[in-house]
């Protein structure tokens, strides 16, 4: 059974130097991920501020109606159907998988990136702004220098189970015959007809990055939260 | 940090232990059989009007099936899942699949029920006429197919592995590729559908060897093997297979 296990093995990682198309697949992993979660977080900022925003008559602006509905349509579709519908109808003459997909998943993201912003300055106490307000600061002097300091700690924790999530999803770009970590190890499964390996080796690489992510991130949240103690 | 390597250890023989006792019951006695496909590789398996697979390969499982006596369940998946699911979710493929040296560590295939050459499919007026025009150029493929490895090949050659070859061909006309490798007899529905903006050219032109289809079994499972392959031979030999080629591929 060893013998058997350790060809696999061999033909999985070894022959060809295959353990280098999971690295370059990591790369365009990482690479969609990055580029989509910048396009998110901008995107998704100025989306919770427009739904944030009110008309002084307390009805519904029309800034906060185009962001609900982005929102909702977005929530409301696959992300593999808006990416096939990025890449065949929207950008269809367009040549570069990476940055399509990153356009695609970054559009995806920021709707989910705008619920956790607006969550996170929803949630700051409504009497900070009152008290900014008071003593003379103008609303967006008030968002800035008093509400979003605050409203950061909410968000940032959130914003990095997002970009996890947005992680693993990247694993549809295959799709779009981008050769991201799954496709590789799917490539190469189609060359030696045996999956379990190369299935195995890809959720191991998955596995090993978001838990270093995670560690980076529970440091991050620990720092935030040093100046509760008083 | 012990205890956590160690649960991770255990978890991950129990994988291994699980993935090596499913199965290893021999297909050969069974009255059902469940045939995995990918049913986007016309003529050989598509999709009909009706919405179930058919083609040449369908027609032949279920020839296969008639002489075995047994009853055939086809599955259509993609054809990733069809790799992984050979003797545990199927207990034969058949997808127009390529015989290779490397793919025989995995899998056993039974003989060759058909010959095929690749084509290369350009957009009218392409410069593409030979293998030397294909260096340096943008190509697409289905991935894991004879067309993925020829092309991965090519010096300087861009290789964009797609799911269908289907897909690669919309590419083809959005202007992403500079030509679409893939089997002569898709290549040929493919382009029947867009006369006027595509043309097939012929492999012999660009020095594509032949390769044989086959099905495939579980590794080892001797037994179902030389069923499937008796049976096999007794259709080539009553002409079966000619009048099912004569049926769907047409030459």
């Amino acid at each position: 059974m060893f013998s058997e296990l350790a060809r696999k093995f061999t033909a999985a990682f070894i022959t060809e130097n295959r353990w280098q198309l999971y690295i370059k697949g990591l790369g365009v992993t990482l690479e969609v991920s990055i580029f989509a979660a910048i396009i998110g977080i901008l995107l998704g900022t100025v989306l919770a501020l427009m739904k944030l925003s009110e008309r002084e008559d307390g009805k519904k602006s029309i800034l906060n109606t185009i962001a609900t509905v982005y929102v909702d349509i977005i929530r409301g579709t696959p992300s593999v159907l808006q990416l096939l519908i990025m890449w065949f109808i929207v950008f269809s003459t367009f040549n570069n998988g990476i940055i399509v997909s990153s356009i695609s998943f970054g559009l995806n993201s920021a709707a989910y990136v705008s619920e956790i912003v607006r969550a996170g300055i929803l949630a700051v106490d409504r009497g900070q702004t009152e008290a900014g307000r008071s003593i003379g600061m103008s609303k967006a002097m008030t968002m800035r220098y008093i509400v979003l300091p605050q409203a950061l700690k909410n968000i940032i924790p959130p914003l990095g189970n997002e970009f996890i999530t947005l992680l693993k999803e990247t694993a549809i770009v295959g799709y779009v015959s981008l050769t991201d970590l799954t496709r590789a190890a799917n490539m190469i499964a189609s060359r030696t007809y045996e999956a379990f390996m190369p299935l195995i080796g890809a959720a191991v690489i998955y596995f090993v990055v978001i838990k270093l992510l995670t560690i980076l991130l529970a440091h991050v949240e620990r720092r935030l939260r040093a100046s509760d103690k008083r | 940090m012990k205890k956590k390597i160690i649960v991770a250890l255990v978890l991950s023989l129990s994988v291994l232990a699980l993935s090596a006792c499913g199965a290893k019951q021999s297909a050969s006695a069974k009255k059902d059989i469940i045939v995995g496909t990918n049913a986007e590789f016309p003529p050989f398996e598509y999709i009909d009007d009706s919405g179930n697979p058919d083609g040449f390969d369908i027609a032949l499982v279920k020839a296969i099936g008639e002489k075995l006596g047994k009853n055939v369940t086809i599955q259509n998946m993609e054809f990733d899942s069809l790799i992984s699911s050979i003797g545990t979710k199927t207990d034969l493929v058949i997808a127009g699949m390529t015989v290779t040296d490397e793919r025989k560590q995995s899998v056993d295939f039974t003989e060759p029920y058909y010959t095929a050459v690749q084509s290369v499919i350009v957009p009218v007026g392409s410069a593409i006429a030979s293998f030397d025009d294909l260096k340096g150029k943008k190509i697409g493929v289905q991935m894991g197919t004879t067309a993925d490895f020829i092309s991965s090949d090519i010096e300087g050659a861009e290789t964009a592995r797609y799911n269908k070859s289907i897909d690669a061909v919309n590419d083809l006309l959005n202007g992403r590729l500079d030509c679409v490798i893939v089997d002569k007899n898709p290549a040929e529905t493919f382009v029947a559908s867009h006369t006027g903006e595509l043309e097939a050219l012929e492999g012999s032109n660009f020095d594509f060897e032949d390769e044989s289809y086959a099905m495939a079994v579980a590794k080892g499972d001797a037994e179902f093997l030389k069923q499937v392959n008796d049976a096999l031979s007794e259709l080539k030999a009553d002409g079966t297979i000619d009048k099912l080629t004569e049926e769907y591929i047409g030459d």
